[in-house]
């Protein structure tokens, strides 16, 4: 689990240093040889830090299911102690509905999974003001997930 | 762009012919070439457009089930005044019960007039007239109206020929895969995109006289539906406010717009003026309320829930009362349209077996299912409540569209620039 965690975070601070935003450059071969990580600033490295310390972004669902399982709960917990302390942060929670279904139903669930993640981190204490929601059906490919996306 | 109708188009009668709906042999229609009154290089010139809309034609009529034209011949051309006295005995003969004939004649103003007329050839007499002025590039709008008005002549239903198909079309792979609302006559001619391709879209549905278009777009990353004149590109949101919208469709009259719309955890569905106003709300069970679709009376609408816990098939007056399940044969159903003759209700159904496109009755009986799956979605009713467009994931992964029959003959497949998905086939233009 550790090593998991560990790997999506190597993931998310090379894709946020992939994108060529003001104040970043790109990761090189000279960057490796000083043993530097490159700087983070604004919004990538609150995603970075944010995917790190709530343990990922994203919660799973059981297929056709818009119930959270515990171990959804748990990672929406951890989520919603980095957002009590970063009450200026705003996220989109984005639902992902099930590949096999038709797609207005699928956009729908995908609604409904994102929605029951906020309504937990609502739960929580999370102000309404810092969530929102969308739903991408079944046009992206994976798993029927709702992943927590830092939006400012 | 609209085709303007002659006067004498008030005197066209559509009487039923031989063919019995749902008998399997096509009547068979004898299509010789269009004349033209005029003379010289102007008339030389008629003739050629005359016989490029027999082929046209000749091409509609043989794409259906129903009737079978005979390859027309250039030696059949006949005088102007034969159009309408025509001499029946060489096409008794030929085996043809019934018989088109036309002229085409060119006009000061620089546009064309085109005439149409449709006869019995057993019993000799006229069924069905039609004429129109049309500007010179429009001639395959006055051949398709001239097929509908010979396959409405025969079958009593109404032709699909001068008709138009949105769906998307999509190219690319993974995320990135871009997709664009494009627009096309149903024959394929006359493609082009609607979008521009920077949002994804989904669902692009066609008023019922092709004017308007309702579609769901992604852009700022949450799906809303927008609406657009396609005759001026203006577009809009459907409502004001910033809320998920989306599975959008018209009311037979064009004049309102049935949708989805997330309310919490809750997808209900919801009815506003296709020009804009207040959204009135037509579900409240708990669920996912969605794909509603009016009956062409427009009293009535079908949709899916999920309030049995499975999706299954709904209908409820249009002000949201008098809700009953219709769908009761095991697996789950989806995606319904109520066919522009009333009788029929398309689905997408999920089971063991994938998903299959069927149909059943509104009173939920005669289920038969027209494909076999397993990655079959999103039928979408021909004019003719005949046929059936639907979208299909080939072996290859890549997404098509098919047409099928209510005979569940093997479904065709259109040919699209890309890949396609959600289609929707609009009704006959005016």
């Amino acid at each position: 689990m550790r090593k998991l965690v560990l790997l999506i975070c190597a993931a998310c601070l090379a894709s946020a240093a992939s994108a060529q935003l003001p104040g970043l450059r790109r990761y090189t071969p000279a960057d490796r040889r000083q043993e530097q990580q490159p700087v983070l600033q604004g919004i990538d490295a609150l995603r970075a830090d944010f995917a790190a310390q709530a343990g990922g972004t994203t919660v799973y669902f059981g297929s056709e299911s818009t119930i959270l399982a515990p171990q959804a709960r748990m990672m929406l917990a951890t989520q919603a102690a980095w957002l009590r302390r970063h009450p200026e942060v705003v996220v989109r929670i984005e639902g992902y509905g099930d590949s096999g279904d038709t797609r207005d139903h699928a956009l729908a669930v995908g609604a409904q999974r994102a929605e029951e993640a906020r309504d937990y981190l609502m739960l929580l204490g999370i102000p309404s003001a810092q969530l929102s929601i969308t739903s991408w059906g079944k046009e992206r490919p994976g798993l029927g997930r709702a992943v927590t996306i830092l939006v400012r | 762009m609209k085709l303007h109708l002659l006067p004498f188009v008030l005197i066209g009668i559509a009487a039923a012919a031989n063919a019995q709906p749902g008998t399997p042999a096509a009547t068979v229609i004898a299509v010789p070439p269009l004349t033209s009154p005029d003379g010289g290089t102007r008339g030389n010139q008629m003739l050629a457009v005359g016989w490029d809309a027999t082929q046209l034609i000749v091409a509609d009529l043989r794409q259906t089930a129903e009737v079978m034209p005979l390859t027309p011949k250039r030696d059949d051309y006949y005088s102007y005044p034969e159009v309408t006295a025509p001499s029946f005995q060489k096409w008794r003969s030929a085996g043809a019960k019934a018989l088109v004939t036309g002229f085409v004649q060119s006009r000061s103003d620089g546009r064309l007039t085109v005439g149409c007329y449709v006869y019995d050839v057993d019993k000799g007499r006229e069924l069905a007239r039609k004429g129109f002025v049309i500007g010179p590039n429009d001639w395959r709008r006055a051949a398709h109206k001239c097929s509908g008005l010979a396959y409405t002549a025969i079958t009593g239903a109404p032709g699909m020929f001068d008709t138009q198909i949105a769906y998307v079309a999509e190219s690319g792979i993974g995320d990135g895969r871009m997709r664009r609302v494009a627009l096309m006559d149903s024959d394929g001619y006359n493609h082009h995109y609607i979008t521009a391709g920077d949002a994804m879209v989904l669902t692009p549905r066609l008023s019922p006289k092709a004017s308007q278009l309702a579609y769901v777009s992604f852009a700022g990353d949450r799906p809303s539906v927008r609406v657009m004149d396609l005759s001026s590109s203006q577009e809009r949101p459907l409502l004001p406010v910033d809320a998920i919208t989306f599975a959008p469709r018209y009311s037979p009259d064009g004049s309102r717009i049935v949708f989805s719309m997330l309310n919490g955890a809750n997808t209900d569905i919801y009815v506003v003026g296709a020009a804009g106003g207040l959204p009135q709300r037509l579900t409240t069970s708990p669920g996912i309320d969605t794909d509603p679709s009016f009956s062409p009376d427009g009293s009535r609408i079908v949709f899916e829930s999920d309030r049995s816990g499975s999706q299954q098939l709904y209908v409820m007056n249009a002000d949201g009362t008098g809700q009953r399940r219709i769908s009761f044969g095991g697996g789950w159903y989806a995606a319904p349209q109520w066919s522009p003759d009333g009788q029929w209700i398309a689905y997408t159904r999920r089971g063991s077996d994938g998903r299959r496109i069927g149909i059943l009755k509104t009173d939920g009986t005669a289920e038969k299912l027209l494909t076999t799956g397993p990655t079959d979605e999103g039928p979408s009713w021909a004019a003719s409540s005949r046929e059936i467009l639907f979208q299909r994931v080939g072996p290859t992964g890549r997404s098509g569209l098919y047409r099928v029959g209510l005979d569940a003959s093997e479904p065709r497949q259109m040919t699209i620039p890309q890949d396609g998905s959600d289609p929707d086939w609009s009704g006959v233009r005016d």
